[in-house]
């Protein structure tokens, strides 16, 4: 379900980037003041850790847990988001699961709809059966990340395939999926609820808070879909008309609008992207002699 | 519950090698910068190879970054090793739209290997304790950087505690039993666990409190060789832009 980089237009990037900041931020400032390093890295950690257990399905194939709805469970909605984020970014920036840019839109699917949604669906259902309530969070909290996840590479146009096609494959098949994360999910609370209870209790979330980010997620395919609309999908070459780059070459003298006079364009581009390695091979030896200068070489 | 564990290992070990080869790879040039130059450079290489479908502008940057790895003393059989797997699963992905327009897929798979090979320049030069202090730098909230910290430290530990559990329960397992039965059972260790964890999080909570919060050292440094690097990645984004 990790988006990699090159799936979605920049336009919706940012959007995610910009929503997700804006619930983490939130989900820090509702924190704030309570001593909870330990608490995000150890089960951040674990999270991490469970993510890697390989369940068997039948057919030969296997799923792995994602955690998402049992990290609200256990920790609330805003500490569950947070440490959910802090997976999320490991596997980012150290095994490239996930791309950067789609950075904000996966944080989004995973740490906020899924354990936003797992834990309010674990809060309405609990009062009549804590193992099914589980069950449910696990397994909607993830079907509705897929699905998000769906929306999102569907409306990007980088990505050749539509919503008819995103939204069903990755909906349907984390519907089956999903089946084993709420089993799995059950199964953690039901083992928890008879050893510390007092770990399920109730988190203090907030109606207006509830009700606003419940308003964002609800609403977030709406933005997507605008943002998409917008057309910004190639923002440094806007950048460029900007400030004039295209219009006035750097290097009007030698070649002008990176073709040589004399030559058909596509050699005349051939050889000004040659010059540019030749600058970038130049540059790239400035900095390796440059460490020279460095005490720690 | 076998199964579990035989897959899981498997899986684990090809993760944690993965885990580990940026830890330990030589020294290059590029450990040598800065930490958050880094960081920005990689976000502008992505940005570059995500924002455009342009054939020329494409591969004008996917030459740059390989001829700045090589340079710079990046590995770059290390590098195809750790990337042929994201540019191959998104060619698979799109492949069947090759009858259609042939220079899409190829596009769309060379803007993703683009980007894999622009992270694994961070990743393979820089060790996460850097990563981390330049996210500081750079105004990310203390406790979502020190949670990555600690995270990042514990994964090992942790997840051998996942697999001692794992063990246990399984020497003690008398009948096979379904897959439901799997994992429920699962479940159960799976909760045990978060318990144990949760236990842990709150010994290392009195470790921290008893030693103080500072969590992450800072080796951060700005000079000749970080404006290099700047004019470095200037040039390939605006010659990239313009071309």
């Amino acid at each position: 379900m990790h988006i990699p980089d090159g799936y979605l237009d920049l336009s919706i990037a940012a959007l995610f980037f910009v929503l997700t900041l804006l619930v983490l931020g939130y989900s820090i400032y509702r924190l704030r003041g309570e001593r909870l390093t330990s608490l995000f890295g150890v089960l951040s950690a674990a999270i991490f850790a469970a993510q890697m257990l390989n369940w068997p399905i039948p057919g030969g194939t296997s799923a792995h847990f994602v955690g998402g709805a049992l990290a609200g469970i256990l920790l609330g909605p805003y500490a569950g988001s947070l440490a959910m984020a802090i997976v999320l970014t490991i596997q980012t920036l150290v095994f490239n699961d996930g791309g950067i840019t789609a950075w904000g839109a996966n944080v989004w699917n995973m740490a906020i709809v899924n354990v936003f949604l797992g834990y309010y669906i674990y809060r309405t259902f609990s009062r009549y059966n804590k193992n099914f309530a589980a069950f449910l969070a696990g397994w909607l909290g993830i079907t509705a990340a897929a699905i998000f996840a769906g929306i999102e590479i569907g409306l990007s146009t980088s990505f050749a395939y539509g919503l008819s096609v995103t939204v069903p494959v990755m909906g349907v098949w984390h519907a089956l999926l999903g089946v084993i994360e709420g089993i799995i999910t059950a199964g953690v609370v039901g083992y928890i609820a008879t050893r510390r209870a007092d770990l399920l209790e109730k988190k203090e979330v907030g109606k207006t808070s509830f009700a606003l980010i419940a308003a964002l997620i609800a609403l977030s395919p709406v933005f997507a879909y605008l943002a998409e609309e917008v057309g910004y999908a190639e923002p440094l070459e806007k950048a460029a008309e900007m400030i004039g780059l295209e219009e006035e070459p750097i290097y009007e003298g030698l070649f002008p609008d990176y073709t040589i006079s004399g030559l058909d364009p596509y050699t005349g581009t051939l050889l000004s992207g040659l010059l540019g390695v030749l600058i970038v091979l130049a540059l790239a030896y400035a900095v390796k002699y440059a460490r020279g200068s460095r005490k720690d070489t | 519950m076998h199964v579990v564990l035989e897959k899981t290992l498997k899986n684990a070990s090809s993760y944690f090698q993965n885990f580990f080869i940026h830890e330990y790879s030589s020294k290059s040039t590029l450990h040598s910068i800065d930490a958050r130059i880094k960081l920005l450079g990689t976000f502008l290489f992505v940005i570059l190879a995500v924002s455009t479908f342009e054939p020329k502008k494409l591969l004008f940057l996917l030459l740059s970054l390989i001829l700045i790895s090589a340079i710079l003393g990046l590995s770059l059989k290390n590098m195809i090793r750790r990337v042929w797997l994201f540019p191959l699963f998104s060619f698979a992905v799109v492949s069947p739209l090759l009858l259609q327009d042939i220079g899409y897929p190829l596009l769309f798979t060379l803007r993703v290997l683009i980007a894999v090979i622009a992270v694994q320049m961070l990743v393979m030069s820089t060790s996460f304790a850097d990563i981390c202090s330049a996210l500081r730098s750079l105004k990310v909230p203390e406790v979502f950087v020190h949670g990555l910290w600690l995270a990042y430290r514990y994964i090992l530990v942790v997840f051998q505690d996942i697999i001692n559990i794992l063990l246990a329960r399984e020497s003690r397992r008398v009948a096979r039993g379904s897959h439901l039965e799997l994992w429920r059972k699962g479940g159960e260790a799976v909760g045990l666990f978060f318990l144990r964890s949760i236990e842990r999080a709150e010994r290392v909570q009195l470790a921290i409190a008893s030693r103080g919060e500072r969590i992450i050292g800072s080796k951060l440094q700005f000079g000749t060789l970080e404006a290099i690097y700047i004019s470095l990645s200037a040039f390939v984004a605006l010659w990239c832009i313009a071309l």
